[in-house]
């Protein structure tokens, strides 16, 4: 009796494994009898954001009464690995984040990413730049829909500022070293940071560099990876003597970008650290952050200031183009859902949800904030554009780079040894 | 049948003996009873009358089978398969093209991230055994007496183990940050001076890891040495304390002593999970500054530099080299530390012999 | 000492072992105020993590940058009663019970069939079996995730809880075997003899009386691959992509991240998912100490 009791309950142990394996999350993207299924994985975590693909899915779906949309939100720092892992396995969501550079390129190249050169709408094309399809190009192919630009700069509080005794915002690298000692003067940090993401400190590297080393100079380690021209040292050492005269928030080992009211941004959100280094979607993100969650009234936008003698071109600026992909496997409803999201009354829904710039030029003229409109100012006026160097140089030695950097600035290496560092990289993989 | 116990205090280790199944092992201790005669007599007759094939063989393959397969396709498939991609440089899709040899591991034992990686598992392993340990003897010593509450006690002080590694590391960031709980409670406390960047001070990290790891398993500890001390006969204490021995004296060199297998079980337990820690470190300090937080570990190298990086190739090579050193360790240990426990054990030395006597 | 103390017994039976039988009689006295002292300081320091966590739920985030250490004040059942009511949590509760019985029947049945042929059989290749089994504790899941990622995917239980479960029941094999082989052993030759002469088989002999012998082994066991399973973090993060088949654990981590903007909540999950594996050690709390006792003493 008990052997049978056994007996029976492996089977059905046995049973319910096989079973259980059946009822997977899987996503289906099954078309029987005309309906379709789309995933869709975006990286917005907070309120408005994720209200803006639910009502764009909403949307899509009325328009095209066969298409169901499910709407995930992974947490940015999350996304990369999990989609990674999603698109190795062909788990792969239908529509999903793009970040383009050297990560789309390792995407295109295990042929996980839709081809849409063709299949972009002429109304798209019209809205929308060539050079924001630049980013998302790669060996001649359109690979992603570009939903935002986002250039880079400094975000800052002008009421600290004011408190703080500061006047206009530096122009130079000297300009800001003043600042931050008036700032420290008033007791809050000068300067939030969320190194435990990586990126963000990485962020400061990316921006001495641009400054530092010539746009051909770039383009060229983005291909060979390999960083023996002396502008990246020269870069690395003005981090670190950036670095040394402490401008950072208490604890910014731990600090994360996004994440709570602990986070860089939501030092700022909260008035503790008077400015930081970020891309253009970080006033949504801020104001998600503010204790009344609403955009904080007295942000402001400078540009990165500029270096002395180094061999960048001045005005040049670095940002990324956030885009949506569709997965090889994708139906065809995918693309019209990318075409979709680029018209320009979903544009100016998505720049009223995350507060940042779209790249659709017709939405771009309803945008009010000053903030914004600086940042759009100074990325239409950008002899030189690039992208974030880490999106350029691929996850391997992006993160890498990334973690080097952070490294330096916590004290525990040297500019040569991150440099070295980044250059080792490329041995992994 | 004193002798089918004798032999397993160290039981709860890889390789007791397994020879001889009907005990008789070397005891481990010495006040242990003396081995009386060998039902070797019995053993041998049950034994060979089952030792002609097919049916034995059957029955060996049915009950053994599932656990084999399972064991061999989800453990020792991926042991082969990460020895045979780390040969690779590979990005995780379609097949492995790159060869590169020994490349990968010449890269990894050079690579400054895990020597220091390494360092802290090291550096881990002692502290672990250094602050558990003796807190933990001394918290059974004292706790090793009949009164009342005492399962409460011990259910209380077990409680940190049984949540999970996640949860701990999710709490305890929370309560450790520059503006948390413990911060504010030295200020409130007036202690505002002693407040600290518990987690991102490179120099303080790797000992708030201590920290919360000893939190995490003392109690286990505390359980394991009862458990242990419950096992040494009350008629010695009643003698030494008739010979006129004070209570630190017996604990000192009666109940210490009769505790020592079980202090190498637990010390090879902690010694194995400590260089394979992974999810507190991971939750706590996140992909990237653990390295320069200080409390990078093997594991969380590897999954830095392997899946998170996409460098699959490299990432299976880490995990062979991780699985080799706690195969050395573990080896070197069963040999030398544990040899007095396990006479007889496959690495230990052939004296007793295994035939039937 | 008979048969009978080779089999491990509750760990408060008063007297040492070797006492069989002898039962609690009287109520135990009171020990030194040093030692209750002691304990209560060591508890205090075990429970106060957990009980920030708790409390952290009842706040509010305002509260909770205000005044870090402070206790709730107002009371706010908000939070619990958000997680409580959403269902995230309880999918995902449901999710890890799955997970968690599922590996601990498959891992006492597996062992146990497995440890009874190491134990009791005589044949050419037993010590290689064993020591094949036993190498697995070198290999956890820790390190061979990469490689396992890679066999999961090409079976194509990627997403799947089947996916977590087989693998989790793999690497829970050389735990259980190395602590039921003993207990296997243990039972001696002339229960065996007997149920031969008898007439029982072998196999009877595994169904009727093992089992029953090796109770307290196989309890222990169980509960280690529960509560192992239970806790597991790392398999499903590389397995486990869709929310709707996420443990509590990931679950966790996820929650945390995504809703970071709010301590308070974050802290009210974090301890309700301390809920289940609590009850679950309260519940069989003697069994684990009973357990560990035994496997320690053999």
């Amino acid at each position: 009796m008990k052997g049978i009791k056994l007996l029976t309950g492996a089977a059905v142990v046995m049973a319910g494994t096989l079973a259980l394996s059946a009822c997977s999350g899987a996503s289906d993207t099954s078309s029987s009898n005309g309906k379709v299924t789309m995933t869709l994985w975006q990286n917005s975590t907070t309120g408005p954001g994720q209200e803006f693909w639910k009502n764009a899915a909403a949307a899509f779906e009325k328009a095209n009464p066969k298409v169901t949309i499910k709407v995930q939100s992974i947490q940015n720092e999350d996304l990369d690995g999990k989609l990674q892992t999603a698109l190795n396995s062909g788990d792969a969501p239908d529509i999903f984040l793009q970040r383009g550079g050297g990560k789309m390129a390792a995407m295109v190249n295990a042929g996980q990413v839709m081809d849409i050169t063709g299949k972009v709408s002429s109304e798209t094309k019209k809205n929308i730049s060539s050079g924001s399809f630049k980013a998302e190009t790669y060996q001649d192919k359109v690979w992603a829909m570009p939903i935002a630009v986002l250039p880079g700069g400094l975000f800052y509080s002008q009421d600290l500022f004011k408190a703080a005794g500061i006047g206009d915002a530096p122009k130079t690298i000297d300009d800001l070293n003043a600042d931050v000692t008036k700032l420290k003067a008033t007791g809050v940090s000068p300067i939030a940071l969320g190194a435990k993401d990586a990126w963000p400190a990485a962020h400061w590297f990316y921006w001495f560099a641009l400054r530092e080393c010539a746009g051909s100079t770039m383009e060229k380690t983005a291909d060979s990876k390999s960083f023996s021209d002396g502008c990246w040292l020269k870069a690395a050492e003005d981090v670190q003597k950036f670095a040394s005269t402490k401008p950072f928030n208490d604890g910014f080992l731990t600090t994360t970008a996004q994440q709570g009211a602990g986070s860089s941004a939501g030092l700022i959100a909260n008035h503790k650290a008077a400015m930081e280094l970020m891309g253009a979607w970080d006033p949504g993100v801020i104001a998600s952050l503010t204790p009344d969650q609403k955009p904080l009234p007295d942000l402001g936008f400078y540009p990165f200031p500029e270096v002395s003698g180094g061999k960048g071109e001045p005005g040049a600026i670095m940002g990324g183009v956030d885009g949506y992909s569709c997965s090889v496997k994708a139906p065809k409803e995918c693309v019209d859902f990318l075409n979709f999201v680029a018209t320009t009354p979903q544009q100016e829904a998505y720049y009223k949800a995350f507060n940042a710039p779209p790249v659709n030029t017709e939405a771009q003229k309803i945008v009010t904030e000053p903030y914004l409109k600086d940042v759009l100012k100074a990325y239409n006026a950008a002899p030189y554009v690039s992208q974030w160097l880490d999106t350029v140089l691929g996850q391997n030695i992006g993160n890498a780079l990334n973690v080097a950097v952070v490294d330096m600035l916590a004290g525990k290496s040297t500019p040569q040894q991150m440099i070295q560092a980044a250059n080792d990289a490329a041995k992994k993989g | 049948m004193s002798n089918t116990r004798e032999n397993t205090s160290a039981g709860v280790l890889p390789q007791p003996e397994l020879a001889q199944h009907d005990g008789g092992g070397a005891p481990a201790s010495p006040p242990s009873p003396p081995r009386s005669p060998r039902t070797g007599a019995g053993s041998s007759r049950a034994a060979r009358r089952g030792r002609t094939g097919w049916a034995m063989r059957l029955e060996i393959a049915l009950l053994a089978g599932p656990a084999a397969i399972v064991f061999l396709a989800f453990v020792i498939v991926p042991v082969a398969i990460a020895a045979y991609y780390g040969f690779f440089r590979w990005q995780g899709y379609g097949p492995a093209t790159d060869f590169v040899g020994l490349q990968n591991y010449l890269t990894i034992l050079e690579d400054s991230a895990f020597q220091q990686a390494l360092l802290h598992n090291g550096l881990i392993v002692i502290g672990s055994l250094v602050l558990q340990g003796p807190a933990a003897i001394l918290l059974a010593l004292l706790l090793n007496r009949k009164m009342r509450g005492q399962s409460l006690i011990r259910v209380l002080i077990f409680v940190p183990y049984v949540i999970a590694e996640v949860v701990v590391g999710t709490g305890w960031s929370l309560m450790l940050a520059t503006n948390g709980a413990l911060n504010g409670l030295l200020k409130d406390l007036g202690l505002g001076a002693l407040a600290h960047d518990w987690l991102s001070d490179p120099g303080l990290a790797i000992w708030t890891l201590l920290a919360i790891l000893t939190w995490k398993y003392v109690g286990f500890a505390v359980i394991l040495f009862l458990a242990g001390l419950q096992g040494i006969p009350e008629e010695l204490y009643e003698a030494a304390a008739l010979d006129g021995a004070s209570y630190w004296q017996i604990q000192r060199r009666i109940a210490l002593p009769l505790l020592g297998p079980t202090l190498r079980i637990w010390a090879f337990l902690s010694i194995i999970g400590a260089l394979q820690l992974f999810d507190l470190v991971y939750i706590i300090w996140g992909q990237y500054v653990a390295s320069t937080a200080g409390t990078s570990t093997m594991a969380t190298y590897m999954v830095a530099n392997g899946r998170n990086a996409g460098n699959f190739g490299y990432g299976n090579a880490v995990a062979v080299v991780i699985f080799l050193i706690s195969l050395i360790v573990a080896l070197f240990y069963q040999r030398f530390v544990l040899r007095r426990d396990t006479e007889g054990a496959i690495t230990g030395d052939r004296r007793t012999g295994r035939k039937k006597r | 000492m008979t048969a009978f103390t080779a089999i491990p017994d509750a760990p408060d039976v008063v007297g040492a072992p070797g006492t069989p039988g002898r039962i609690k009689a009287k109520r135990l006295p009171w020990g030194s105020p040093a030692v209750y002292f002691v304990a209560l300081v060591v508890i205090a320091l075990m429970l106060a993590p957990i009980a920030y966590i708790v409390f952290g739920g009842f706040r509010t985030n305002s509260q909770i940058t205000v005044d870090p250490a402070g206790l709730p004040n107002p009371w706010n059942a908000a939070n619990y009663l958000g997680v409580l009511t959403g269902g995230v949590f309880w999918q995902e509760v449901l999710n890890s019970t799955i997970v968690a019985v599922v590996t601990t029947v498959g891992v006492i049945l597996l062992g146990l069939m497995a440890s009874y042929v190491l134990a009791r059989y005589r044949f050419r290749g037993r010590g290689a079996l064993y020591a094949l089994f036993a190498a697995g504790l070198m290999f956890p899941i820790t390190v061979a995730i990469t490689p396992l990622y890679i066999v999961v995917r090409s079976i194509g239980l990627m997403n799947s809880l089947g996916g977590v479960i087989l693998p989790q029941i793999a690497f829970a094999l050389p735990t259980t075997i190395i602590i039921l082989v003993p207990f296997l052993r243990a039972i001696p030759d002339e229960i065996q003899e007997a149920a031969f002469i008898d007439g029982c088989s072998r196999i009877g002999f595994f169904w009727r009386m093992v089992l029953r012998l090796s109770l307290p082994g196989v309890i222990t066991v169980g509960i280690l691959a529960f509560i192992a399973s239970w806790n597991s973090y790392l398999l499903p993060l590389f397995l486990l992509n869709n929310e709707a088949t996420f443990t509590l654990p990931l679950g966790v981590q996820a929650f945390s991240s995504q809703y970071s903007v709010d301590t308070a909540k974050v802290l009210a999950f974090t301890s309700l998912s301390m809920i289940p594996a609590l009850v679950f050690f309260s519940l069989f709390e003697r069994r684990i100490v009973g357990g560990l006792t035994g496997a320690v003493k053999g």
